[in-house]
């Protein structure tokens, strides 16, 4: 099995967020950090392995420090790499960073399976997985938290997600391009010796034109980007203010008498 | 005159409610334009077709024994049938499970600019531009096509649902649908457990802000039984095995819409917010003021929920 899976950094939500001129997040105030859907992508892709041999390669596009990532899941156990790095296809939408991808699994030849998370936690468009499947051609599926590979290595049962606490359970064939969900496995910490080995596993570095990628940045891109914001909302909390105290007595208060829902 | 078309959505020949808000999305985008908004329903029969008739002018139906199921590789077919047919300058998809699944291929078929997970379109300058929500709805962003034709996938609840009561007219459209690469086996329920929290009036819920198990259990549950209501969770509670999946609230667990919601180190992340947007007063206890769970509470308590409920316990007496 020739597992290849998209890994994509994104920032910790939890750090401040200010926006430049209307158009990007100031960088310089930003933690970054492996995308959490991908998390269970490496996860998935590793427990294949073990059960059925092979080799799992990391593609994630992006700018220099994406190299961390990466390493990480070389320290979870992946074994070689690919680093995406051309800020021509960053400054492009999911259509051309998608295309720039297909060029790398290309690149890798022979592959079975291409995993990737249901979503980025920063621009949550839920496209670039689909975009790889269709443009390579290979059957697909999004929301995946099950994957079962058939004794001959070439079929796939797996169980996509649907609303409301129910699973489809399909059969593909394979290659396949398929989404992972959260929840389907509990991703492993990289291990000291993980770690250590990590650093000496190999990380191929691409630009476009190593790629042969034609679709290139705002001018290769499908859609186009108007400006960012905070959002503005009609309806806003009543903020209690106050210390955890004061305002912990204020909100009961208010739960009693006000709302009069307890 | 072009159209801006829907595509209908259902499971078991029950058409989704995203379906009944696009229909509104259609007509407001398509008056913007000059355009004329309709459906395209693919189903096994054309019963649905004409059910979808009531709630736009102009509905298509693809009838075919494959489409009795959503399958990607059919859908993405049939789109592209219907929009190289009919003149469609817009195509309208739920950002749904089954949505997400095959609109950036209908997108690519057409070769067509696909703005996804959208809460708002305005047409300015003969222009549809969309508003979508970014890192996990602490930002919001403006993006157009520039393609001739677009896709767009709208999130649940972007638009008002239409009411039923036109009398659209149904045209057939048939496509010679090559066969997909997916076979469904089954669809099975996954969530077991004897609770059922959408009964509770009151609900205290935890997300990842409560950091551990024992933690978890140690404010929230506690609460819960204090207030006599039921515990609940964000997905992330769930998936790291904190409680269990019947108590989660959210697109893949349970709608609730209790008296009283009480969220509690929840981001507001909008697959959360849509099962529980329903409930009469929510409030929300979270450290980062900015955090969009703030946009949807009644009361709002900026702080340490490891401060802040303990303290509610002591003043709940
Ligand atoms: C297809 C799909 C379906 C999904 N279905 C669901 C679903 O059904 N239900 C669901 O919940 N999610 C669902 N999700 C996941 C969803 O997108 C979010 O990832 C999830 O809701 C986030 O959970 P959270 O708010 O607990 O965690 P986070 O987003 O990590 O937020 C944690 C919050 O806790 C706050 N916090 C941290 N420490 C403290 C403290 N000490 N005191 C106070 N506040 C603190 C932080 O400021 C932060 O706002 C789905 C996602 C996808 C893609």
């Amino acid at each position: 099995m020739k597992i290849v899976v998209l890994v994509k950094e994104v920032p910790d939500m939890e750090s401040k967020f200010k926006i430049i001129g209307d158009a990007k997040i100031d960088e310089s105030q930003i933690a970054f950090k492996m995308n959490d859907f991908d998390e269970y992508a490496v996860e998935a892709a590793l427990q294949l392995k073990e059960k059925l041999g092979g080799e799992v390669v990391i593609l994630s596009s992006g700018p220099e420090r994406v190299t961390k990532e990466v390493r990480q899941a070389f320290a979870m156990g992946a074994d070689w790499g690919i680093h995406v790095c051309d800020p021509q296809i960053d400054e492009g939408d999911n259509f051309v960073v998608a295309g720039a991808l297909v060029k790398a699994i290309e690149s890798v030849g022979g592959v079975d399976l291409v995993l990737t998370g249901v979503q980025a936690d920063d621009d949550q468009a839920a496209l670039t997985g689909v975009f790889v499947a269709d443009m390579m051609n290979f059957v697909h599926c999004t929301n995946v938290v099950k994957i079962e590979v058939g004794g001959d290595q070439k079929a796939l049962t797996v169980n996509r997600e649907l609303e409301g606490g129910l699973n489809e359970v399909l059969e593909m064939a394979m290659p396949a391009v398929l989404s992972i969900q959260s929840g389907i496995n509990q991703p492993r910490y990289p291990t000291l010796p993980g770690i250590m080995k990590a650093k000496k596993k190999r990380l191929d570095l691409k630009k476009a034109a190593d790629l042969g990628v034609s679709a290139l940045g705002e001018a290769g891109s499908k859609t186009k980007f108007h400006k960012m914001y905070f959002p503005v909302s009609e309806h806003k909390a009543e903020i209690i203010q106050g210390d955890a105290k004061a305002a912990a007595k204020t909100l009961v208060d208010k739960l009693r008498n006000e709302a009069k829902v307890i | 005159m072009a159209r801006i078309l829907v595509i209908a959505e259902q499971r078991d020949g029950k058409l989704s409610e995203a379906t009944l808000e696009l229909c509104k999305a259609a007509k407001e985008i398509a008056s913007g334009l000059g355009a004329t908004p309709a459906a395209a329903v693919f189903f096994k029969d054309d019963s649905l077709a004409k059910e979808v008739a009531t709630y736009i002018p102009e509905v298509f139906a693809v009838v075919d024994g494959k489409l009795g199921a959503y399958d990607a590789d059919y859908y993405s077919q049939a789109v592209k049938a219907v929009v190289e047919a009919k003149d469609v300058k817009g195509v309208l998809i739920p950002h749904s499970y089954d949505g997400v699944d095959y609109a950036g291929k209908a997108a690519l078929a057409i070769g067509a600019g696909i703005v996804s997970n959208c809460n708002k379109a305005v047409v300015e300058g003969g222009a549809v531009v969309f508003t979508r929500n970014t890192y996990n709805g602490k930002i919001q962003e403006q993006k157009s096509v520039k393609t001739d034709k677009f896709v767009a996938t709208f999130e649940k609840g972007a638009y008002d649902k239409e009411a039923a009561g036109g009398a659209g007219s149904v045209t057939a459209v048939s496509v010679s649908l090559v066969d997909s690469r997916r076979k469904i086996k089954e669809i099975i329920a996954t969530v077991a457990g004897s609770v059922d929290i959408s009964q509770a009036k009151v609900i205290i819920a935890g997300g990842r802000g409560t950091k551990e198990k024992d933690k978890y259990n140690d404010v929230i549950v506690n609460l819960a039984k204090k207030l006599g209501g039921e515990f609940a969770a964000s997905r992330p509670v769930v998936d790291a095995g904190w409680t269990d999946a019947a108590r989660q609230v959210g697109q893949s667990g349970k709608t609730v819409a209790p008296v009283l919601y009480v969220a509690a180190g929840i981001s507001g992340a909008i697959q959360h917010v849509a099962g529980m947007k329903g409930s009469q007063c929510i409030v929300a206890i979270n450290k980062d003021p900015e955090a969009p769970i703030f946009n949807i509470a009644t009361y709002g308590i900026v702080g340490d929920l490891f401060e802040v409920i303990p303290a509610m316990m002591e003043a709940l007496g």
